[in-house]
């Protein structure tokens, strides 16, 4: 007895000189995810020596997930002349190792051209090239247009999941261990955590179903996130300017991260420092168009399209939803609609963003602050701008999803608007033949969060917002799977889609600027 | 009692009698959904010729009356499973949807013409049919005693209801195996559980849905005549021919063979009845094929075909080796220059000339050889009838039959990993043969599935099954009582070998991902096969050769529970 007690002592004197160092498991609080199924799939690991098998697991295990969505179908497959986004960024790789740089953004411009920026060319470059060596058909100049085979499919399904496992998975893995030693989560909670944030079915649908390379951007993002969080902000302004030179979406986060920086600085050099990384870095990424200034102006003008309209397509956002009451195309034109977007986006994410100045002063609000300030601005972005795209969603849900990071007692809320990202997702994924893969995934996320947890009780409002949307779901489902849509409104079910998402994110979006308010 | 079970237990890894682990429960049922998503996923991906096998039996059942079964020749892939099967493809051709009917899937034709209505509602009832297994190895897991047998039992049953060569050879190349062995395993377990008479029925109904395990007919008989029908303690009391008479126990007996000889007659009676037997016999062992198939699966036969090839490029391109070559195997020598022998990958049928260089092997070579290692496998047993020894005389039985049996699939290879499965758990020594075996079976069972799309799946998932299973069976395994006897050099050369399949993997999925670039790939195309033959065939054949050693030599491994704890 007195033995055990001195030795208690001791690791009580110990503890405080070693505070990096990972505390096994199970000295500290539970884990509120007990009762999920993927807490009973990966305990086996808990011990601490097993650890790092249980990260090889969790990556292992979401490249078959991933790998399995991508033998489904994608936008566009098997339809000429245009097919789809599988089609054009393939197309890119073939353009970009086989023309100069300077011809890139000016390449037959109505056959897919080029409309990302330049560091979305390189990466595609340096795919292309290793493709080409592989096999020189996959990506000849002109002749392989429209080329489906089953091994350029691999090739390209390969490329985008080997992005994801190089920037994405380690930034998050990176992510769950700074946040879990911050906040106290344990080994296992952190585990869990990254396995519910990598599988997440939106971007496993979209980047390896769909196809695109979004996670390259998200990694990005995150990695500016680690970084602004460990106070490193020219570090955090480098990984940030590539994000947005990646993908231009990227900017959605762009307006927090200036108040953020903003907020956080102590000397008038400090900034300057800043201001010449964010210079420096682009100027670096722009160094082989320089040859010719028109390019740079091309590559704006081909990056963004003022000229497309208030929305292409369906998308759960405030214009498109209010389009349907509404008429604003044929109210207004054009020029002053973009104005007005940008009117209404801009005072959408004021209030936030002065709120978040003078909160993430205090050193404990800044984690938070941090998360939900992207989260709402994000998402103010997506559901005001000009021109978005219903795939902008992945992008203030990813700062949404990390917020469990923080609480993990929010992961109902979290898995909720997750929910919802994918299911406005449906009419895009039901047109690439995902239907399946649509709700497999969905499925099985949610499954391994486990039912316990999707429906915990978070208060009666929540539980209506929640269990109410979910019913509106299934119906909508239901619908769509058993009736056609009357033949006079043809969009009809697609409307009744974007409602119910755009009904959901508002409440979100409203939700974070309260708990901005309450920080 | 516990107590004294306690203490004079063998020593494992982990201390698994901790109490926070005592109260748990295990449970199948989340691995199921699992892989239920994964398996779901899978529905759109290759499958191979086998579907449309299978689709045409469903076609078959549907549409013609029993006695057409087994003469129905439309299409080349003919019935040629027991009667068993033949009902099952008929319950299954009940419950097909009208949209799945216009799509093709019940028409009698030569060549299915069929699109995703069929593969989707064919691929669900693999799904669904494989619950069985699911539910079988739960029931042997619920029906261990301690709650450490309970955790070593799961361990063994999840490493089979994850199978890499299930999800390879079911999900993907479409199969049934899932449900077959489902029954095996409902057979072990009743074997475990000293329920002889039901061990008998599964065994039988098994043998009625698949003849392939006829292979491990033997072992099944063996054990069931030892511990069910004989009685072979002699009561020095009694009178000599009493004691002969009640050698037989004459109502176990009886009510055993009843039992098997009424399965029977479901399955064959109404073929009887049509006067069908001969053909259907005729389909069921086909003796019109080669020694190897196509792919050499991993056995004796694709080493010996191995050095046959050797040779010949030896006889043909090293001065002076002719003539003894000439002296020692008394070959054929016309047929050495004769280039259409020289180049056919698998001289397939009988007729052809498999071997140039080595003598011929005959189907009757492999069956006596098969049949030797059988039966010294089933002597032990008889010896010893428990039910440990019986797992042990199944698994070799299933080793011989895959080593030296005729025209064997690699796919076959899983009758050798079911069986050693339940016994790994035993005894850290067999983790060594057993990580052998699991580890070169199913790299060989790669080339099945060769399309680009499911590459990255099915070497994924093979690797992340060996890396949870490696560690999970270290942690469970008994240590034997002899520390001395755990071997490390043996254990690190093994583990090598096993790396060593990390090269050979990477060579052939090289030597395919260059395929476009390089001309002379495709020539080699033969090579890649050969490589994982031979590297595995080695791997199998050496596990099997430490399974023997074990077998034959290490009593302790095979003892019963009860004796032990009463030493």
């Amino acid at each position: 007895m007195a033995k055990s007690k001195k030795k208690s002592k001791q690791a009580l004197v110990k503890k405080p000189t070693t505070p990096f160092v990972a505390t096994p498991a199970t000295t500290q609080s539970q884990s509120i995810f007990k009762s999920s199924p993927v807490y009973e799939l990966l305990h086996y690991f808990e011990k601490a020596p097993d650890q790092w098998a249980a990260r090889y697991i969790i990556v292992m295990s979401s490249i078959i997930l991933k790998t399995a969505i991508g033998l489904g179908g994608f936008l566009g497959q098997g339809k000429p002349p245009m097919h789809g986004d599988f089609e054009a960024q393939r197309h890119w790789m073939e353009l970009t190792i086989h023309l100069p740089v300077s011809e890139w953004y000016y390449f037959d411009l109505q056959y897919w051209g080029l409309d990302y920026p330049p560091l979305t060319a390189y990466h595609l470059y340096l795919l292309g090239k290793i493709g080409s060596f592989i096999n020189p058909t996959w990506f000849a100049l002109n002749s392989s247009r429209g080329i489906e085979t089953n091994e350029v499919k691999f090739f390209m399904r390969f490329v985008s999941l080997l992005s994801e496992l190089v920037l994405y998975v380690p930034a998050v893995l990176t992510l769950a261990n700074m946040m879990g030693k911050r906040f106290n989560l344990n080994r296992m909670d952190q585990m869990i955590i990254s396995v519910i944030i990598i599988n997440q079915a939106h971007l496993a649908l979209i980047d390896h179903g769909h196809f695109q390379f979004n996670s390259v951007m998200l990694g990005f993002f995150v990695y500016s996130l680690i970084n602004l969080m460990r106070e490193n902000y020219v570090l955090a302004s480098i990984w940030f300017v590539s994000c947005i030179n990646f993908k231009q979406m990227g900017l959605y986060y762009s307006t927090f991260i200036f108040v953020f920086i903003l907020s956080q600085l102590k000397s008038f050099i400090h900034l300057i420092v800043i201001g010449l990384t964010v210079v420096l870095t682009s100027f670096v990424i722009v160094i082989p168009f320089l040859k010719d200034p028109k390019n740079l102006l091309q590559i704006l003008i081909r990056v963004f399209p003022f000229n497309r309209g208030l929305f292409e397509d369906k998308v759960a956002n405030f214009w498109c939803t209010a389009n349907v009451v509404i008429k604003f195309r044929e109210i207004i034109d054009a020029s002053q609609l973009s104005k007005l977007a940008l009117i209404s986006t801009v005072g959408a994410i004021i209030p936030m963003n002065i709120l978040l100045f003078f909160k993430c002063k205090k050193p404990q609000n800044v984690a938070p602050g941090l998360i939900y300030g992207f989260a709402g601005n994000a998402l103010a972005f997506y559901l005001f701008s000009y021109q978005v795209h219903e795939k902008s969603i992945l992008i203030p849900l990813l700062p949404s999803t990390l917020l469990i990071l923080i609480k993990p007692e929010l992961i109902d809320i979290v898995q909720w608007i997750n929910n919802v990202g994918t299911f406005s997702l449906y009419p895009l994924l039901k047109k690439d033949g995902l239907i399946l893969q649509y709700f497999v995934s969905n499925l099985l996320i949610n499954w391994l969060i486990g039912p316990k947890l999707l429906f915990k009780n978070s208060g009666i409002l929540w539980g209506l917002i929640t269990k109410g949307s979910y019913l509106l779901m299934i119906v909508y489902h239901l619908l769509d799977w058993f009736l056609l849509p009357p033949a006079r409104y043809p969009d009809l079910w697609v409307i009744l889609n974007i409602t119910i998402s755009f009904g959901a994110f508002f409440v979100f979006w409203l939700w974070l600027n309260f708990k901005v308010y309450k920080l | 009692m516990s107590e004294s079970v306690k203490r004079t237990r063998p020593k494992t890894a982990v201390d698994v009698t901790m109490p926070n682990v005592g109260e748990r429960t295990y449970s199948l049922f989340n691995i199921w959904v699992v892989t239920l998503a994964l398996k779901l996923l899978l529905v759109v991906s290759y499958h191979s010729t086998d579907f449309d096998v299978h689709r045409n039996w469903l076609a078959i059942t549907k549409n013609l009356p029993v006695s057409k079964w087994y003469i129905e020749n439309t299409s080349q892939w003919t019935l040629d499973y027991p009667p068993f099967f033949a009902y099952f493809e008929w319950v299954l051709a009940q419950f097909v949807p009208e949209v799945v009917k216009q799509d093709g899937c019940l028409a009698l034709v030569e060549k299915g013409a069929y699109s995703l209505p069929t593969v989707y509602f064919q691929r669900l009832t693999v799904i669904v049919s494989e619950i069985l297994l699911f539910v079988a190895l739960q029931w042997y897991i619920n029906s261990s005693d301690s709650q450490a047998s309970k955790r070593r039992a799961y361990v063994a049953a999840s490493s089979l209801a994850l199978s890499p060569g299930l999800l390879v050879i079911d999900h993907i190349h479409f199969q049934y195996n899932g449900m077959m062995y489902g029954i095996l395993v409902l057979a072990i377990t009743c074997a475990r559980l000293k329920r002889y008479l039901m061990c008998g029925f599964w065994f039988a109904v098994l043998l009625c849905f698949k003849h392939i395990y006829l292979y491990l007919a033997p072992a099944v008989f063996v054990f069931l005549l030892r511990a069910y029908c004989l009685n072979l303690e002699f009561d020095p009391k009694r009178k000599m021919v009493e004691n002969l008479i009640y050698l037989v126990k004459w109502k176990n007996l009886s009510k055993l063979g009843a039992l098997v000889v009424a399965i029977f007659a479901v399955a064959f009676g109404p073929f009887v009845y049509y006067g069908v037997m001969p053909q259907l016999l005729a389909r069921l062992f086909p003796f019109s094929r080669g020694l190897t198939h196509a792919y050499w699966a991993p056995n004796i036969w694709a080493i010996y075909s191995f050095i046959d090839r050797l040779l010949i490029q030896v006889y043909q391109r090293v001065p002076l080796s002719q003539y003894p070559l000439q002296k020692i195997f008394k070959f054929d020598t016309s047929l050495l220059s004769n280039s259409k022998f020289i180049n056919s990958s698998t001289r397939g049928l009988v007729g052809d000339i498999e071997f140039l260089i080595l003598p011929t092997i005959t189907p009757q070579l492999t069956f006596f050889l098969t049949l030797f290692y059988q039966i010294m496998a089933l002597i032990p047993l008889f010896i010893q009838p428990n039910f440990r020894r019986f797992i042990g005389a199944l698994t070799l039985c299933g080793y011989s039959s895959f080593l030296f049996g005729w025209h064997v699939h690699e796919k076959a290879i899983l009758i050798v990993i079911f069986p050693i499965s339940f016994l790994v758990c035993r005894d850290r020594r067999l983790l060594g043969p057993f990580n052998l075996l699991v580890s070169c079976a199913y790299i060989s069972l790669f080339p099945l599935i060769f399309t680009p799309n499911e590459w990255l799946i099915k070497v994924t998932y093979t690797l992340l099954w060996y890396i949870i299973y490696y560690f999970n069976f270290r942690k469970v395994v008994r240590l034997p009582k002899d520390a001395r006897e755990s071997s490390y050099i043996l254990d690190r050369v093994i583990n090598t070998y096993i790396l060593g399949l990390l090269p050979v993997l990477i060579v052939i999925s090289l030597m395919d991902l260059l395929e476009g670039k390089f001309e002379i790939l495709k020539k080699l195309e033969f090579l890649k096969l050969m490589i994982v033959s031979v590297y595995c065939g080695i791997g199998i054949i050496s596990s099997w050769n430490g399974f023997n050693w074990l077998y034959f030599l290490h009593d302790d491994i095979w003892e019963d529970d009860s004796k032990e704890s009463s030493n």
